[in-house]
């Protein structure tokens, strides 16, 4: 994930923890708050409660941000369930993309070390 | 893919992209027909109420908790118990569990095909929900037979399965052993991601790496 990155070309330091919800608020992303619950209840099936959502975002967000948003969600629904089937192991090219991110929000935390120890590097 | 009474606009690529895998379902694939793959869709679309699977997702374990999973009863119950496994517990599968699959008789190419068309499904259909609708209706199989396909061109990267040699990162590669099923998937996944140089949101990269992350947290990927 290239989150700090896109942050910083923003001008902001982004707070990665509110990804993990090891900290909460907007993690100096504009909505970040917002978009945590929306990814959160869509990733979920949580319908209800993105129905309330999606109105909200209508405000707070707009339309096409909101359709995105959920758009974006339901990607990562799919290919999280890829990565997970497969069982691939983390590649330096992420790995190098999402270190800071992975130390900040301790995500290596979700699966055992020989997925999230590069391929060939020694534990 | 018919978004026309969807609360929330709808971009023109992503009702294409999403109407070609729906389509796509239909037709035979690799390793599965054209109605073994809309029955995988449709085991993915009650996996959800399967009472089996809530008793895995509650285990300490989820391979501890033996059982019948509730299906259609179109497919063998090992096509079942993969389905159900990607679609409700992803986070939680493991090695063993992959290898029991393979050692009671799935073949790996058709588990590769059934979880590019299981995972797909999930997308259109996540989103379908996620924007007011209810999932879309199937369309009928089409005739003919698997191509039985099979990638020469993979290589061993540490995952339970050969990866594509070639590409970016793992996860670009993790369905090489079965290209069209590779395809399928990204087809469907690509315009929800920045895969694509012309790919465009009406929010900030920031906000689409939030919204990613927190899916895969949410989802207990690690990748």
């Amino acid at each position: 994930m290239a989150l700090r990155a896109s942050a910083q070309e923003s001008g902001q330091q982004a707070d990665l923890r509110v990804a993990t919800g090891v900290a909460s608020g907007d993690g100096n992303v504009p909505h970040g708050a917002f978009l945590c619950a929306l990814a959160e209840a869509v990733a979920r099936w949580r319908w209800d409660e993105v129905a309330e959502l999606r109105r909200t975002g209508l405000d707070v967000l707009g339309a096409q941000e909101t359709s995105d948003a959920i758009l974006v969600a339901s990607g990562f629904n799919g290919i999280t369930r890829v990565a997970d089937a497969i069982g691939i192991r983390l590649d330096q090219r992420t790995a190098d993309a999402s270190a800071d991110f992975r130390d900040m929000t301790g995500i290596s935390a979700f699966a055992p070390p020989e997925k999230w120890q590069v391929a060939g590097a020694s534990p | 893919m018919d978004y026309a009474d969807a609360e929330l606009p709808v971009a023109d690529g992503v009702a294409a992209a999403h109407g070609r895998t729906c389509a796509a379902f239909a037709q035979s694939g690799a390793w599965w027909s054209g109605a073994d793959r809309l029955a995988i869709v449709a085991d993915a679309r009650t996996a959800p109420d399967c009472p089996l699977c809530a008793e895995k997702v509650e285990a300490l374990s989820p391979h501890t908790v033996q059982g019948e999973h509730a299906s259609a009863g179109v497919l063998p119950p090992i096509a079942v118990e993969a389905i159900h496994g990607v679609r409700n517990y992803s986070g939680r599968l493991t090695r063993g569990w992959f290898d029991d699959l393979i050692d009671m008789g799935l073949q790996p190419e058709a588990y590769v095909d059934l979880v590019s068309v299981t995972a797909s499904s999930v997308i259109i259909d996540t989103y379908a929900q996620g924007i007011g609708l209810e999932p879309s209706p199937l369309p009928e199989p089409e005739p003919g037979n698997p191509s039985f396909e099979r990638s020469e061109d993979v290589v061993d990267a540490g995952a339970w399965l050969p990866l594509k040699r070639e590409g970016r990162a793992n996860v670009v590669r993790s369905l090489g052993l079965v290209p069209s099923a590779l395809k399928l998937f990204f087809d469907t996944f690509s315009p929800s991601y920045y895969m694509r140089p012309q790919t465009e949101f009406s929010i900030s990269w920031a906000q689409v790496e939030l919204v990613a992350s927190r899916v895969s947290a949410v989802n207990e990927c690690f990748y």
